[in-house]
């Protein structure tokens, strides 16, 4: 059995970077804890879901997609755009961030396999960690998931001897490959969080696929402010938006995180707009999660990480509306 | 309090002086509560642990279809109704104020009221003790220290723009961030993009910022907005005498113009 004591964690992501690794882990950061890349001497906080999740590491929220050179008035050459791709271990990945993974490969493997996307994933081992805890906000056991749950990880830290230490168990080769790196022990793992089963997400489907038009939106939507904060934290959205910038000696495509929350997201140039009210971009939100995706890529399109929810300054809780529609539907 | 703010937000129901009163709820993080049946109103909250404005609503075209509309208002709010009514953002009869001060239900204002309220009981509403403090510490850094710091607040940016949606200042139906032909702001939630995004509207705020402290309470990455905002309060109250919110026809600072402003600066 390989385990880590809890207060030699940093001696893992320093032996990680040592070995060449970019380490990416959840750090504490003036108050606020920040899935984030780890640096020598950083306390790693394992004990709070942090406001970003890996998904950061994978799709950036800002990316040049492309590059061109403005020689004159007129005349740009196309510069080739260096893909950041270096090898990462992620440390410390909540199980919901790691179930995210199998949505996200879906949408960047469908119609077009996405480079950047593809080349950082590859480059990535997934190290997650058990959930001993789990707050209000927490309901992965409702959609799939589990506070141990291992999809999507490549190795599981499962918290030990009364939180004491880690148990290091590998899942797949490349999580095979940091074996060497912990060392043998003993310990008695932990249970993990206790979580009640909020609803079910396939009879929320059923109800979604038939409800485009319900009243039950406007009214469920009214608090919704329309910012970006849910879709951002999300480990699962992954909407974005393409805007080219310039200045006199170059012009660059980025790629930039987009949400359909925001008004502007799906207005036409024409100036309509297909959601043009609040009500229309939160069911959108909510049919995407537990309809459509279900049914175009077989995989529910959110974790129950609880973090949209957690993060909203108007308490639209994803989880809560979820368990009113199943009730609507009975 | 909470049994006198009930009360009275179900009288304004029944009266149909307002159609839809908006206010705090009991759970957890107390958000807005939407009510617009009298036996309804038990469920309305109310301390200083509720940290959203709600004159933010107050633009939102699905609110602004069902007034009158009352608003749950702590006095930074009161000033938020009064601002936006200078700013013919708020329909003066239309707006009714539920006025609560920590633990005080203070009544039922209209616009006209609220601000003889604040003008005769809070005259000189402004930023916090602590808050201040940090603005000075802030200023007494060099300029290349200032900007330090606020580089690395604003690298954590992920242009959520949660913010701008807990203000009722940011109305704005197209935001200037959001202006590309031309464009005024890098939309890369990068350094430069950033920093001018958040310059921007706390800019766009200034001598218009009633303090309410929403758009820091929202900010998912924890900025320290208020510092900026506090500053700039500072500056527009001692530049200009600007207090906003304070009286329904007056000029917000940052959309005014006067021949007796210091005009050395241009050559
Ligand atoms: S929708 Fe909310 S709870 Fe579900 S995965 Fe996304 S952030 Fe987490
Ligand atoms: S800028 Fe912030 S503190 Fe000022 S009015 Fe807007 S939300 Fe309130
Ligand atoms: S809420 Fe915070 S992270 Fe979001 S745009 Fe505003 S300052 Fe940036």
């Amino acid at each position: 059995m390989k385990t880590i004591e809890i207060g030699r964690f940093s001696d893992l992501a320093q032996a990680l970077s040592t070995a060449g690794y970019r380490v990416a882990a959840p750090v504490d950061d003036g108050g606020v804890v920040r899935f984030k890349e780890w640096t020598k001497g950083r306390e790693i906080a394992l004990g709070a879901v942090p406001v970003d999740s890996v998904k950061d590491f994978l799709f950036p929220r800002s990316e040049v997609v492309a590059r061109f050179a403005l020689e004159e008035a007129g005349a740009f050459t196309p510069v080739p755009v260096e893909r950041f791709a270096p090898k990462t271990v992620a440390l410390g990945v909540r199980p919901c961030d790691a179930a995210a993974l199998a949505a996200l490969d879906a949408v960047f493997n469908w119609d077009y396999r996405d480079g950047s996307y593809n080349a950082r994933r590859a480059a990535t081992t997934v190290v997650s960690l058990a959930c001993a805890k789990a707050d209000a906000h927490c309901f992965c056991i409702s959609v799939g998931g589990a506070p141990d749950g291992t999809a999507g990880a490549d190795a599981i830290l499962r918290p030990a001897d009364g939180g004491s230490k880690l148990v290091f168990e590998a899942l797949s080769d490349k999580g095979r490959l940091l074996e060497a790196m912990v060392s043998d022990g003993q310990a008695v793992p932990d249970a993990p969080a206790a979580l009640k089963k909020r609803f079910d997400p396939a009879a929320v489907g059923r109800w979604l696929a038939a409800n485009f038009e319900s009243p039950f939106w406007k009214e469920a939507a009214l608090a919704c402010l329309g910012c970006g904060a849910c879709a951002y934290a999300c480990p699962v959205c992954h909407c974005f938006d393409l805007q080219d910038e310039s200045d006199r000696k170059e012009c660059r495509r980025l790629r930039n995180w987009d949400s359909c929350g925001f008004g502007l997201f799906t207005l036409h140039a024409s100036g309509h707009n297909p959601r043009p009210d609040q009500s229309a971009r939160w069911r959108q939100r909510v049919m995407h999660k537990f309809s459509i995706y279900p049914q175009k890529f077989k995989t529910l399109a959110c974790t129950g990480c609880g973090r949209c929810a957690r993060l909203c300054q108007a308490g639209m809780a994803i989880a809560e509306t979820c368990e009113r529609i199943e009730a609507l539907g009975r | 309090m909470m049994k006198a703010l009930r009360q009275e937000a179900a009288k304004l129901l029944q009266e149909k002086r307002a159609a839809l009163i908006i206010g705090f709820a009991e759970r957890e993080g107390h958000p807005a509560l939407f009510i617009s049946k009298p036996e309804d109103c038990e469920r309305l909250f109310y301390d200083v642990s509720c940290r959203q404005n709600l004159a933010a609503y107050l633009s939102k075209p699905e609110v602004s279809a069902r007034r009158p509309v009352a608003i749950v208002a702590s006095l930074a709010a009161l000033r938020s109704l009064v601002v936006l009514t200078a700013e013919s953002q708020a329909a003066p009869g239309q707006v009714l104020a539920l006025a609560v001060d920590k633990d005080a239900f203070l009544g039922t204002f209209d616009v006209a009221g609220a601000a003889e309220l604040l003008r005769s009981k809070y005259p000189d509403l402004g930023p916090e003790k602590a808050l201040l403090e940090r603005v000075g510490e802030l200023s007494k850094k060099s300029v290349v220290e200032r900007a330090a710091f606020w580089a690395e607040e604003f690298a954590k940016c992920t242009r959520c723009y949660a913010c701008r949606a807990a203000c009722p200042g940011c109305y704005c139906a197209r935001c200037i961030v959001e202006k590309n032909a031309p464009q005024w702001v890098s939309t890369a939630a990068l350094g430069h993009g950033n920093y001018s995004w958040n310059i921007m509207r706390a800019f766009h705020q200034s001598g218009r910022c009633t303090l309410c402290g929403a758009c820091e309470a929202a900010c998912p990455q924890g900025l320290p907005l208020m510092v900026l905002n506090a500053a700039l309060d500072r500056e527009a109250l001692e530049e200009f005498g600007a207090r906003p919110g304070y009286d329904p026809e007056g000029k917000p600072v940052i959309g005014s113009w006067s021949a007796e402003d210091d005009h050395s600066y241009m050559r």
